[in-house]
């Protein structure tokens, strides 16, 4: 594996690891973070979330990445699988 | 009608499609919910009313069915992909106690089963059943005169599913494909109906074999009950103990890639493709494919996929691929003569394949 890749890899596990811990302990999902299916759909099916559970979630991303995603246009096409929460993430993180 | 009119009608418009694909069955009885904890992967919790989506598994842990649990009264509604009726009835005398008081009845006997999709479905629905439609949550169902409403479906679009009784039947689908036609849509393929489901990331028992595999490596884990015991579970916890070693992850490619490809890197084989179709929404190849555990994340282009002497790059995406319509409709405000796509993003978001 090239040094490009296994960073790559290393850190999108890193946040990935990081959101699935929040989903579990924070929106109170009763599935270990190993369980949780990076593809799974979070509302309606797959993790059950709803639209309150939608603005907790924005408001404690923000707080444990530090990013401003409430009110970006990151909600309406990112806030679908805990994966493409982590590509929000790794995006808005590599912006200067 | 071609596949991109398909396409556009699930996409834009609406859709209509007969459900001769799907099996439906109601269990009835004093211990009907009982049985079907009995054979199926997920929780039941659930309210009268509403659908649950879950699994039948084989004892290795394999998906045998893709189904709908529906608590209905005293019965449960189950719609089920991938296993005929007779095969439901012999996995429930092998795996729910026997004593258990339920009578297994076929729906299809008396119903017809069809679909709608599409982002304008919600304005077919209303103009044909009840304008209170569009406040029926996703997996919820409704009984009507004529049978029964599921809010269903595997495209990410609006989706309702009818079951509709055979007396009704052909009225229903000429007065239901008029207001299709309409809203600028039409009847719509299962090849189509299975394309917009791996775009949106749903299981479907034909996106390519589950031999060997698991809701692990699918990425149903969601669907799989971690506080009972249920058919393949043995083998799914003897998995996640020794750890998982592949995962479906999702693609993109320009072509060329097929079904059964190697995927490689520069280091060797990573992996195999398990579904490959062309999307028009993506403009290029939406695909699957089960890769090591080590690299089955989106967002790495260093993959190839390889057939024979073929080469061809892959992107690895997360899923759902497709930004639908359907999220930037909303029933209250919006009609289909009155729309303006003008503004709408694309259907996907990614770099070109």
């Amino acid at each position: 594996m090239t040094n490009n890749l296994s960073n790559y890899v290393a850190g999108r596990e890193a946040v990935l690891d990081r959101v699935r811990h929040l989903l579990r302990d924070t929106m109170k999902l009763r599935l270990e973070p190993a369980a949780i299916d990076p593809d799974a759909p979070l509302f309606g099916t797959g993790l059950g979330m709803d639209s309150v559970d939608a603005v907790e979630l924005v408001v404690q991303l923000d707080a444990m990445f530090g990013l401003q995603l409430s009110g970006s246009p990151f909600v309406s096409s990112n806030m679908r699988t805990v994966n493409t929460i982590v590509d929000a993430i790794m995006e808005l993180a590599d912006e200067p | 009608m071609s596949l991109e009119d398909e396409y556009r009608f699930v996409r834009h418009s609406a859709a209509i499609s007969r459900m001769d694909h799907v099996c439906c069955v109601r269990i009835e009885g004093e211990d009907a919910t009982e049985a079907v904890d009995a054979i199926c992967s997920g929780d039941l919790w659930v309210r009268d009313g509403r659908m649950r989506q879950t699994l039948f598994l084989d004892e290795s842990g394999q998906p045998t069915a893709d189904v709908y649990v529906c608590p209905d009264d005293d019965s449960c509604i189950l719609l089920f992909e991938g296993m005929t009726v007779e095969q439901l009835r012999n996995s429930m005398s092998r795996y729910a106690d026997p004593a258990l008081d339920t009578q297994m009845v076929d729906v299809r006997a008396t119903h017809e089963l069809i679909s709608l999709h599409g982002p304008y479905a919600w304005e077919v629905m209303s103009r044909w059943l009840t304008p209170d439609i569009i406040g029926l949550p996703y997996l919820s169902f409704y009984h009507f005169d004529q049978g029964t409403c599921f809010r269903a479906g595997k495209t990410g679009e609006y989706g309702y599913d009818l079951a509709v009784r055979k007396e009704h039947a052909d009225g229903a689908w000429k007065d239901l494909l008029e207001l299709v036609s309409a809203v600028g849509g039409g009847e719509l393929s299962l090849e189509t109906l299975d394309l917009c489901a791996l775009e949106n990331g749903f299981f479907s028992v034909r996106h390519g074999s589950v031999e060997g595999l698991t809701p692990l490596e699918l990425q149903l884990q969601w669907r799989v009950s971690a506080r009972k015991r249920f058919p393949g579970a043995d083998t799914i916890d003897a998995r996640r103990a020794e750890g998982m070693r592949r995962r479906l992850t999702y693609f993109v490619a320009r072509d060329g890639v097929r079904a059964g490809d190697e995927v490689c890197s520069q280091d060797g084989e990573v992996g195999r493709v398990r579904s490959a179709v062309l999307s028009p929404g993506v403009g290029g190849i939406a695909g699957t494919a089960l890769l090591d555990i080590s690299v089955a994340h989106p967002g790495i282009d260093a993959f190839w996929a390889r057939h024979e002497d073929a080469k061809h790059s892959i992107r690895t995406v997360s899923s759902p691929l497709i930004f639908n319509r359907s999220l930037l409709v909303d029933p209250h405000r919006h009609t289909y003569e009155t729309r303006d796509e003008s503004f709408d993003p694309p259907l996907w978001l990614g770099a070109p394949p």
